[in-house]
């Protein structure tokens, strides 16, 4: 996928792999539980699917720059305290919220990226300080989880629109679509270039604290989605949402090919691993295994997908693709 | 005048940058406390100073091993597990009686160990990046304790490991003594050994290492292992602390401990970073958090200050050149301050 270090052939998109297991695993599911394939089976995995899948895409931004970011369980449990107390307060406080968890996203982002950036700071460690004041301020909004979500974003976000499309199906085709678009954009390109050698960006022109300062602002955004479709889902306010939902994050990005040494993956491979996380514990629980087989499965398909992600590389690499070894990031000459 | 060690002690003159990093993180911590006693004189007796060094002697034990891992550029997630499984097993093999610690003690740690081999074996044969594989590794281990154990452990900690914790020699806390034998061990290991130079090494360049034929595996393998082991003892003295375990109770330690690296100086990509520094950042998050336990405030105030604090911390250490490079210039002659100024990883 790293631009201008291509020599011949198209290497295979490592998200391809992802979504092969993904079918794989659908189709288990599909095998244990038949009523998934109906419009209401199918609603509900993407609404299940949709919390993550936002957070991924808007964390693998970020990765791809080679940065980390770990403030996503922070924004998404301060953006979902803001739905469950701000959306039934006023008229029109669905879409007041919306527009304020948008904000707070952008805000968490902006104030990350001028730490990384201007500051100079290593992002894994200040974005874990971005982290705990949010879940402070979540804390502090709403002491105890409840609250109560409009009705209206409850209904409608987690229902199908024209008696077909699932709401969420439809947002995670825009994301999709918006990150195909994207990354057509001299950003989109930039964000690779960045993430692959930072020091031949610049040296090429490319501003790269501008770049990762866009980047984190995008990703706080769509963390704050992720916490509003977290509303929409619930229909209440929880402040301490758990921190092994960071880590399913992390997994769905990796999951789904992208590279945490950077310059590598995409946003659609992390929507993938968010769908294989998310089919995995419906399969699970669809066969009623103990919670203790959800864990060791959990921890088991990560390592698994890792590998497919693995032999993609390897596959990749015989086409002649230089592509950065994992954190030895040389300067790679073009 | 020959060993970094005296001579760091000898003149400030010659002060390795990353010492002058960790003694002013202590600083910081000492300064905070100072603080504290101001605000508030009932803080700051001798005994609550004594707390604060026991309970930081968890983090301090489990960042040692972070620290090895991080200073390889790798990472470990499954810290948090480790400790919990360690704490778990102890109290269920000995169930309250001494004699059972001869072997539970060892059965104990060779199974942390174990497990970090395991994380070590995927990092460096299958070649998964360490945030997966740790994270992975702990997630399907915790499942796993999760099987056996059903959650809690209804048994209590055999009482050598809770008296461990709470008695003295000589009037000073033995934890503190712990403490201080940890640092100059794992100090000497880290910095004073070929083994230890070589992770640096590592570290610092992959490619490098590997043209001068460093054992990059079996080092991988063994920093691993002991990042296992050192969050395995101090999951043992952490449910000897509170003498009995349950299944998340070493969770909370698992952020800290990279907290605890970074402030300390390190470098998340590897290459950088002493024990000395580490360890500086476990006393000051220990320190930290005791204080605003202290502080009779909400749980959503006492997460903004300690969330505030670890990043102002970030941005001093960050800047101190910057800091210190003005009082070097209102130094007599044209001595440095410090040998080579590190150079800004950022580009």
């Amino acid at each position: 996928m790293s631009q201008g270090t291509r020599e011949k052939g198209r290497p295979i998109p490592s998200s391809a792999f992802a979504a092969l297991l993904y079918v794989i695993m659908f189709v288990i599911y599909l095998l244990n539980s038949p009523s998934a394939i109906t419009l209401a089976g199918i609603t509900d995995l993407l609404n299940n699917t949709i919390v993550l899948a936002l957070a991924s895409a808007g964390l693998t931004l970020v990765i791809l720059t080679a940065e980390l970011d770990l403030s996503s369980v922070g924004v998404i449990a301060v953006t979902n305290v803001i739905v469950a107390t701000v959306s039934t307060k006023f008229p029109g406080g669905a879409f007041i919220s919306l527009v304020l968890v948008c904000l707070v996203g952008l805000l968490v982002g902006l104030i990350n990226g001028w730490l990384v950036t201007f500051l100079g700071l290593q992002s894994l460690a200040c974005t874990l300080g971005t982290m705990i004041v949010c879940q402070g301020i979540a804390l502090l909004i709403l002491e105890a989880p409840g609250g109560e979500v409009a009705a209206f974003i409850m209904n409608r976000l987690t229902d199908t629109l024209f008696g077909f499309m699932p709401v969420a199906g439809l947002i995670l085709l825009l994301v999709i679509t918006g990150w195909l678009l994207f990354r057509r954009t001299r950003l989109g390109i930039a964000i690779y270039a960045v993430g692959t050698d930072a020091v031949a960006a610049r040296l090429t022109g490319l501003n790269v604290k501008r770049t990762k300062w866009i980047v984190f602002s995008l990703a706080g955004m769509a963390y704050g989605l992720a916490g509003y479709m977290l509303g929409a889902q619930t229909g209440t306010g929880d402040p301490r949402i758990s921190n092994s939902f960071l880590l399913y994050v992390f997994a769905a990005v990796a999951i789904g090919g992208t590279s945490l040494g950077g310059g590598r993956g995409g946003v659609i491979g992390s929507v993938v691993g968010a769908g294989i996380l998310t089919v995995m514990q419906k399969l699970l629980f669809a066969v009623g295994v103990a919670e203790f087989y959800t864990n060791i499965f959990n921890g088991v398909i990560m390592v698994v997908a890792i590998l497919f992600g693995n032999l993609s590389a390897i596959l990749s690499l015989r086409q002649r693709v230089i592509t950065p070894r994992y954190r030895d990031r040389q300067f790679v000459p073009h | 005048m020959n060993d970094t060690g005296t001579r760091s002690l000898v003149s400030f003159a010659t002060l390795k940058p990353e010492t002058l990093t960790a003694l002013l993180v202590l600083l910081a911590a000492t300064l905070m406390m100072l603080v504290m006693k101001v605000l508030n004189p009932a803080f700051g007796s001798v005994q609550q100073i004594a707390a604060i060094l026991t309970t930081s002697i968890f983090l301090v034990v489990a960042s040692y091993g972070q620290g090895l891992v991080i200073l390889l550029g790798g990472i470990d997630l499954s810290i948090g597990v480790v400790m919990s499984i360690a704490g778990m097993m102890i109290a269920g093999l000995t169930n309250g009686s001494n004699e059972a610690l001869t072997w539970a003690l060892p059965v104990t740690l060779a199974s942390c160990v174990a497990i970090g081999l395991l994380n070590g074996l995927g990092v460096a044969f299958l070649k998964i990046p360490p945030f997966i594989m740790t994270l992975a590794v702990g997630t399907a281990f915790f499942g796993v304790a999760l099987g056996v154990t059903a959650g809690s452990s209804q048994r209590t900690v055999a009482p050598a490991l809770q008296v461990l914790m709470s008695a003295r020699i000589g009037g000073i806390p033995i934890p503190t003594v712990l403490i201080g034998c940890f640092l100059v061990a794992g100090s000497l290991l880290q910095s004073h050994t070929t083994e230890g130079r070589k992770l640096y090494a590592i570290g610092s360049s992959m490619a490098a290492a590997r043209v001068v034929g460093l054992p990059i595996e079996a080092l991988t393998i063994a920093a691993y292992g002991v990042s296992g082991l050192c969050a395995g003892i101090s999951g043992l003295l952490l449910a000897g602390y509170s003498s009995s375990a349950t299944l998340d109770m070493g969770d909370p330690f698992l952020m800290p401990t990279i907290a605890a690296v970074v402030i300390g100086g390190a470098c998340v990509t590897g290459g950088r970073g002493l024990y000395f520094g580490t360890f500086a950042g476990a006393i000051f998050l220990s320190a930290l958090s005791t204080i605003i336990t202290v502080l009779s405030l909400s749980q959503g105030w006492r997460n903004i200050i300690q969330g505030g604090i670890i990043i102002i911390a970030l941005i001093v250490q960050s800047k101190q050149w910057y800091l210190l490079s003005i009082v070097n210039r209102r130094l007599p002659g044209k001595r440095s301050l410090y040998g080579v100024l590190p150079q800004n990883s950022e580009s």
